[in-house]
């Protein structure tokens, strides 16, 4: 029945399908519930979608298990841990503003160059001459504010909860951990545009870094690779703002989500 | 070879069995549902406000720009980023290796300490552990905050190293000894407090890192919107311009 409908477009197919075969299955027109079997059956498909439309419990079983991204939760959970006044989301927010740091950082390094004679006009030029520049620094400075404060009430929700409790307190630590590394992570990002606000903000913080008892100057030194705030601190900030830290970071997160599911999941209170 | 003369078995370890599996499973699954879609369609809300409401942001308000930065004009009063601005806050009032690094140093180590000072499972997922638990946050929270309200006015307008210092007191104790008792001191204080209401392990790190939290955030607000030039308090209304 399809095939006779189709019958003069499949004439003026065949040399097209004589070189790729499979395309025959996804071009004969039909009903659009044949056309959408005949689709998901083709190989191109069935390479990119190994179960069929996640609408029967099996198929969202199998669309979980088997994506690489999906694949961080489990398949099933209890049903307590849905609960939004529990989590409030705030760790998978602060996840997600990582991310968009992410993307809008990459995009910021195409126009910012980290040189103290370039520095402040790039950022400049972001605001002026780049389309939707401005808009692009905003949204990661924006993020960046964000995510200190959702990671801080994040660690909040998890004490005051009790999260951090047996078999999760290894979690906890790490989590202690990415709190430093995100006041870090923020903190090198301030310098970069090389303003009075950001030079004289990280000049203040380096100097309370120089104050460690007995490896303070060594400290400040190694920070600013140098006696002030200068070309080399800009570089090393840089450094660690776009590459040193984030890969950190990005380690110690997968160790954290890792635990979560080694550790049975988020935890939830008592008996359901 | 050497085994086979010397008519000893050679032992080698087949497999490795833990005697507790590397997943910790802690109830059996009941009461369950699919992460397809229950939990994915909250994930997906979430993520699509919280984009929503930073692309409202960023296109409302901009982000701060100043003039190009010179080492030869310092700005009055230079301010670190608003998350140490607390610290910058302690820097006031102590010596600064105190407030620079030795604090939050140990702030940071205490703050990992917390699930191997209680251990104790039974509450976990519990708001506030128990119904003392909100009390407790909420006394510490006044508790700390109005401490830390009046030993800044004082040492604002009274002065603790001036005070100090015309008695002929050390500078060590002035600046070490004194600020170190006064945390420790006030934090024993507040454990005094509520034990009237019996608290257990968790509930008395529930008052301690609420007094923390409070203090982190009230240096922050003050260090962010009530100090101006020299460092000295203004009412954020009446603040002098940076020069």
């Amino acid at each position: 029945m399809a095939a006779e409908a189709a019958g003069p477009h499949r004439d003026c197919a065949v040399g097209l399908f004589s070189i790729a075969p499979h395309l025959e299955e996804m071009i004969v027109i039909g009903s659009v519930n044949e056309q959408w079997e005949r689709l998901t059956r083709t190989q191109l498909w069935r390479s990119l979608f190994r179960q069929g439309w996640p609408d029967t419990p099996r198929n969202r079983t199998l669309a979980v298990m088997g994506n690489v991204f999906l694949h961080l939760h489990p398949v099933r959970l209890p049903r307590a841990a849905l609960r939004v006044t529990y989590t409030f989301c705030l760790g998978g927010i602060s996840f997600l503003l990582f991310l968009s740091l992410t993307v809008t950082g990459v995009l910021l390094m195409f126009y910012y160059i980290p040189s103290v004679t370039r520095a402040y006009n790039d950022i400049r030029d972001l605001e002026t001459v780049v389309s939707f520049g401005y808009f692009l620094r905003n949204m990661h400075r924006w993020a960046a504010h964000g995510m200190v404060i959702t990671v801080f009430l994040h660690m909040m929700r998890v004490f005051y909860t009790g999260a951090y409790k047996p078999p999760r307190e290894f979690n906890w630590v790490v989590g202690v951990l990415l709190l430093t590394l995100t006041f870090l992570l923020s903190f090198t990002g301030y310098l970069l545009p090389w303003d009075q606000l950001s030079f004289w903000a990280v000049t203040v913080g380096t100097n309370m870094a120089g104050y460690a008892p007995l490896i303070g100057p060594e400290i400040r030194f190694l920070l600013l690779g140098g006696f002030e705030v200068g070309q080399n601190a800009l570089l090393r900030f840089y450094t660690l703002h776009v590459i040193g830290l984030p890969l950190l970071v990005a380690v110690f997160l997968a160790v954290h989500f890792w635990r979560v599911r080694k550790d049975g999941g988020i935890s939830i209170s008592g008996p359901l | 070879m050497q085994t086979q003369q010397t008519g000893i078995t050679q032992r080698r370890p087949a497999a490795v069995v833990r005697e507790q599996g590397a997943t910790k499973v802690e109830r059996q699954p009941q009461n369950t549902v699919l992460v397809w879609p229950n939990l994915l369609a909250i994930e997906f809300l979430a993520a699509a406000l919280i984009t929503l409401g930073l692309i409202i942001l960023s296109w409302v308000i901009g982000a701060p720009l100043e003039e190009h930065a010179n080492p030869d004009i310092t700005p009055n009063p230079s301010k670190a980023p608003w998350y140490f601005l607390n610290l910058q806050e302690l820097l006031l009032h102590m010596h600064p290796s105190l407030a620079g690094v030795i604090v939050p140093g140990v702030a940071i180590l205490m703050l990992m300490a917390v699930p191997y000072v209680d251990h104790v499972v039974g509450d976990t997922g519990r708001w506030f552990a128990s119904e003392n638990g909100p009390r407790i946050a909420g006394i510490s929270a006044v508790y700390a905050t109005v401490w830390l309200v009046a030993l800044i006015i004082f040492d604002e307008y009274v002065g603790t190293r001036r005070v100090l210092e015309s008695i002929g007191i050390p500078e060590v104790i002035i600046s070490i000894v004194v600020p170190v008792a006064v945390m420790i001191g006030l934090s024993w204080l507040l454990v005094i407090l509520i034990r009237p209401m019996q608290p257990n392990a968790r509930e008395i790190l529930i008052a301690l890192f609420t007094g923390f939290v409070a203090v982190y955030v009230v240096l922050t607000i003050i260090g962010t919107a009530f100090r101006g030039p020299g460092m000295h308090l203004f009412w954020p209304w009446a603040m002098p311009p940076r020069h």
